[in-house]
């Protein structure tokens, strides 16, 4: 049985009234470190399976595989069932958009993949289990109802009853949100969502969603294949059908889903982590710290009651009991602190995750870190305590060993040079450079954290901006693609030829090829002059200039662990065809899958590739909206604007043009005729029109989906990176403060001594402020050398990108961080001020 | 006509203590002429030492005025203070309060730096100085823990002179010191004023006093007695001591 000492306890009580900010300090930091621990030990395991949870209360199948509907075979279905005998299959028709523009229930424009469905289709994949919904009777009131994934509900704001407009083109399809249900896959930005639409609506768009991004897929939802392989399958599949289907596969998967959907939460909790462990060394090394203070200061008491017959391990206890006391209460404060933020925490998961929390919070967990972290910091504090056995009585009357100099001098000040306070600050820092290394440590670790969330947050300050030169495309760009028949370099040069436009050049479609021994199939991206591109620059190497060069993008060639010079195998309908890797670069696009290279190069592994697409650059100051609106005045509507029901005028012949026109497209974009003429006998009035009227098929760009999937992101992490910048600025202002102060409390009685001298305040606190330069410089310059490892390790490791670390902002940063130590150490060290002269004299 | 170097003013100087004013020094007049030895004498709480800090820029009076060369500096910042206390000041204290983590050169300088421009002059002058007080050569490279109490003194009177301060302020130098160490201090004070320093010093001791050319000797916070010597030698010690005494013994010491 553990008896305590009131004397000892007492004796502790009077070292935290003593050292009130200290124990503060200690309780502050325990707090935070408690919290953070806390978020991330009860959070994590509930972000994994609040992801599990919700794909079980779906009863969605774990694997959908689409397959092009002109490519599928019923034979794929068998080959499924045979070779892999899962424990649920269903076969159904989807509509997949990528990229489609929708008003939202704000009325506001933006980009969202989806993938349509029907009731039926729905329930043969999943439970269909609905969340939120109008009454059956309110719902057969709605024309166009629509059932969307529960994530619209949690994290975009959308209720029962609100709007949801899907554009194409100048046609926009009104839908009445009817419902929202548990959707397990496709409920992301990234896989897509799931909106569950009446059959008539479902039969409309597959009539006319079926070119550029949109098409009708045949999908294979199943369970319990547990052998099955994907490049097994598409193996089989095209040995069965003789074509080269990889590309026209499209594979969602459970675990993919979850990876996605799940990283960027796991990445916020890795990061509370890596602060918590930050403050945590603050807090041992303020521990550390408080106690050497402490038993410096306390020597000739300890020598008292050592006197007296205390034994040196009781003597510790009492420093003991301060830290269980303070280090204990802020690890329940910082316990208590994430419960009570659990409801909102918890919503902003359900935001992120887009899915509903069904786990409680973990309770155990936290008590756990309560329990871990007081043990720790008492088991940190009992082995400086310790020290107090260093100390027999005789020593500690004579106030330890330390207050006896024997060592050397260093900076003697008969060679000094330029400010005495500048000297006499860097002699003391010389004179107790141990001292010096805990700071250090704390500066390094908590610096690199400062100096990585302020590079974070300078990243996203302008949103997605500067993902622009990672994505591995130019996004800042209209895709013009042409119909078959005009010529593209004639095109091309009138577009640039707009002042709207600052160049344009010819490209090919991005076409799949299969990439030997490698998962991932990739996706060809051709420049015919790479320098013409704004963003794309290689990260090692240089771009591809011959026909069997090709560019890869930094993750494909950590995956395959490729490098400069190794040959990568393509196949494309049957032709296999291997290039030289001359460069690689930052590419998120496609999971940084895409293979960049020149023309000729595409055109051995696609002889049949066509460069009918044009990439038109805006000229300075001109939005995308408007570059299209340029494009599409000039040439008139596109194709699949008039397939869609495009802009009609309001006399009989406009809408006849325009009836006229719009089957024009239909023939043009899916029937592949070349050339169609019409006449229309009114009357007298002769209406006629001919196919030559079109030059656009349609325009396409990346913004919306920049917008839709990665402005939240940029959002979050901005906002994320910049309180952890503060916090941890915090951590290291609060320790430096209390290092400030305490020194001047060590010190007083010199700081009196140099007072009387006639050095004045300002000089004492500037020789204090300076005396913490040298570790801050060296710390600070640790800490960006860490922060550039850091920021290379943090976008390699969750994007697969190579990123540079900023050096204009780490030089800021570090100019901001010294300046903040200065300007906390100088202030901190203001109780000098209140040192008197004759009280130190006369005590 | 020997000018005066420090002069108060109806000078008061009170303490709260737990809500209690306490008056140490009452409406004071005082003029201190440069070049004279002043002793300042008293019963323990007189407020000798309380005088000596309002007199030298340590502490700032309650009221009235404290002029030094004629300038008020009663009313200054105490980052003014300071700087007054560098460029006009030294001071050499009873528990000497030498820099633990500098050695004795090093002690000496840091006083001479905040006023003085660092040269090879300097740090000579320091050396003649502290070999003056009989600190050798060996003696410059140690530590205050490695020095004799006599010693520590003698430093501590070299940095209070290394700026050729107008008046050197001393409360009792001797206090902590052995007869012999004492003896060797205020033989280093009668050298200095017998050069022309002007030295303030507190004291309730006989010998110390006797060093002096003028003795104050203060009860409840005011002078009641003024006593004026020759410069101090050998050869009058007998006579000195007597005349003292007599003042003391009238003064009820």
């Amino acid at each position: 049985m553990v008896i305590i000492d009131m004397r000892l306890l007492r004796l502790s009580l009077f070292n935290i009234k003593k050292s009130k900010r200290e124990a503060l300090a200690i309780v502050f930091l325990t707090l935070i470190t408690t919290f953070m621990f806390s978020v991330f030990l009860a959070n994590g395991s509930r972000i994994d399976h609040a992801f599990d949870e919700s794909i079980k209360a779906s009863g969605s199948v774990n694997r959908l595989l689409l397959i092009g509907e002109e490519k599928y075979h019923d034979e794929f279905k068998k080959i499924l069932e045979e070779e892999y005998h899962p424990e649920r299959l269903s076969e159904n028709r989807y509509i997949y958009c990528a990229m489609t523009d929708v008003l939202d229930n704000r009325g506001e424009p933006i980009s969202h993949n989806l993938l349509f469905v029907t009731n039926k289709t729905e329930r043969q994949l999943e439970d269909f289990v609905k969340t939120e919904a109008m009454t059956e009777e309110e719902i057969l009131q709605v024309e166009h109802p629509i059932w969307l994934p529960d994530t619209f509900r949690i994290s975009k704001g959308y209720v029962v009853g609100d709007s949801f407009t899907v554009l194409k083109a100048t046609a926009s399809y009104p839908f009445t949100v009817v419902g929202f249900y548990e959707s397990g896959l496709q409920s992301s930005d990234a896989y897509g969502f799931k909106c569950v639409i009446s059959d008539e609506d479902f039969d409309l768009f597959s009539m006319i969603f079926d070119s550029g991004n949109a098409h009708s897929y045949t999908g294979l939802g199943f369970d319990g294949a547990a052998d099955f392989s994907l490049d097994d399958f598409i193996d089989r599949c095209e040995a069965s059908s003789s074509e080269n289907i990889r590309s026209d596969f499209f594979d969602l998967s459970f675990e993919n889903e979850k990876a996605n959907e799940t990283v960027f939460l796991s990445l916020y909790l890795m990061m509370t982590v890596f602060l918590s462990l930050v403050t945590f060394v603050a807090s041992l090394f303020m521990i550390r710290h408080k106690i050497s203070n402490d038993i410096e200061d306390q020597m000739q008491q300890i020598g008292v009651l050592e006197a007296l017959g205390y034994r040196s391990r009781e003597i510790s206890l009492a420093y003991l009991y301060e830290y269980i006391l303070s280090g204990g209460l802020g690890a329940i404060l910082g316990g208590i602190l994430a419960l009570a933020i659990t409801p909102a925490l918890d919503q902003g998961i359900m935001i992120m995750l887009g899915r509903t929390m069904h786990d409680a919070p973990e309770w155990i967990s936290i008590i756990l870190v309560i329990v871990i972290i007081t043990v720790l910091v008492t088991l940190f504090a009992l082995l400086k305590a310790h020290t107090v056995k260093k100390y027999p009585p005789v020593v500690a009357f004579r106030r330890g060993i330390n207050a006896h100099h024997f060592g050397k001098n260093p900076m003697p000040l008969t060679k000094m040079k330029g400010s005495v306070n500048c000297w006499l600050a860097l002699k003391g820092f010389l004179s107790d450079i141990r001292s010096g290394i805990g700071v250090a440590v704390c500066i390094i670790t908590a610096g690199t954290t400062v100096l990585f969330a302020l590079m974070m947050f300078v990243f996203f300050k302008d949103g997605t901006k500067s993902l622009e030169y990672m994505m591995g495309a130019d996004v800042n760009i209209i895709m013009v693609n042409l119909m078959s028949d005009v010529d593209p370099v004639a095109i091309k040069d009138e577009i640039a030829a707009l002042p709207e436009v600052e160049k344009a050049m010819v490209t090919y479609d991005m076409e799949f090829v299969s990439v030997k021994d490698a998962g991932e199939p990739g996706q060809i991206m051709v420049y015919e002059d790479f320098g013409l591109s704004d963003t794309l620059r290689p990260c090692y190497g240089k771009v591809p200039e011959h026909d069997n060069e090709v560019m890869i993008g930094f993750s494909r060639a950590q995956k395959q662990n490729l490098s400069l010079g190794d040959q990568i195998t393509l196949t494309s309908n049957g032709l296999e065809k291997s290039y030289i890797i001359t460069g690689i670069i930052s590419s998120m696009m496609n999971s940084g899958t895409v293979l960049y290279m020149t023309p000729d190069g595409y055109k051995r592994i696609r002889a049949d590739g066509r460069a009918h697409t044009i990439y038109v650059y805006p000229a300075e100051g001109v939005s995308l909206d408007d570059l299209e609106t340029a494009v599409s005045s000039h040439f008139g509507m596109s194709a699949k604007e008039s397939m869609e029901g495009g802009a009609a005028g309001d006399s009989v012949e406009d809408k006849i043009r325009a009836a006229a026109q719009e089957k024009i497209a239909v023939l043009l974009s899916q029937y592949g005729v070349t050339d169609v003429d019409y006449a229309i006998r009114i009357g007298d009035q002769m209406i006629s029109g001919n196919s030559r009227d079109f030059v656009i098929k349609e325009i396409n760009s990346y913004q919306g989906i920049i917008k839709s999937q990665m402005a939240p992101i940029a959002e979050v992490t901005k906002k994320y990176t910049l309180i952890a910048a503060i916090l941890i600025s915090l951590v290291i202002g609060v320790i430096l403060a209390i290092l400030s102060s305490s020194n001047v409390r060590r010190l007083r009685h010199s700081l009196g001594i140099m007072k009387s001298l006639g050095y004045s305040s300002r000089d004492l606190m500037t020789q204090m402020a300076l005396k913490f330069l040298p570790v801050t410089l060296f710390s600070v310059l640790l800490a960006s050398i860490c922060v550039v490892l850091l920021n290379s390790f943090f976008w390699r490791a969750i994007f697969g990108v190579i990123a540079n670390a900023n050096p204009f902002v780490i030089l800021m940063g570090d100019v901001g961080l010294i300046l903040f130590c200065y300007a906390v150490t100088y202030f901190s060290a203001g109780r000098i001020k209140k040192i008197s002269v004759t009280e130190l004299m006369t005590e | 006509m020997v000018s005066s170097i420090l002069k108060t003013e109806k000078l008061c100087k009170s303490f709260s203590n737990g809500g209690l004013q306490q008056h140490v020094i009452k409406n004071l007049d005082l003029e201190i002429r440069e070049g004279d030895f002043t002793v300042i004498m008293g019963s323990s709480g007189s407020g000798k030492s309380t005088l000596l800090y309002a007199l030298s820029g340590m502490d700032k009076p309650s009221m009235g005025k404290v002029l030094f060369n004629g300038t008020e500096i009663q009313n200054y910042s105490n980052d003014e203070l300071a700087v007054f206390r560098r460029g006009n000041c030294g001071f050499v204290f009873q528990s000497v309060y030498l820099l633990d983590n500098q050695n004795v050169l090093d002690n000496v300088l840091t006083g001479a730096l905040i006023v003085q421009k660092n040269s090879p002059e300097l740090v000579e002058k320091a050396k003649d100085l502290l070999r003056k007080v009989g600190l050798g050569e060996e003696d410059l490279k140690k530590y205050p823990s490695q020095l004799s109490g006599g010693e520590a003194q003698r430093v501590g009177i070299v940095r209070a002179i290394i700026n050729d301060p107008k008046i050197l302020f001393a409360d009792e130098p001797t206090g902590q010191l052995n007869s012999s160490a004492g003896r060797d201090v205020l033989d280093i004070f009668t050298g200095l004023h017998q050069k022309g320093q002007s030295i303030v010093m507190v004291t309730h001791d006989l010998k110390t006093a006797l060093r002096g050319t003028r003795v104050l000797y203060l009860r409840d916070g005011g002078i009641v007695g003024d006593f004026s010597m020759p410069v101090y030698g050998e050869n009058d010690l007998k006579e000195r001591r007597n005349k003292l005494t007599a003042f003391l013994e009238e003064m009820g010491w």
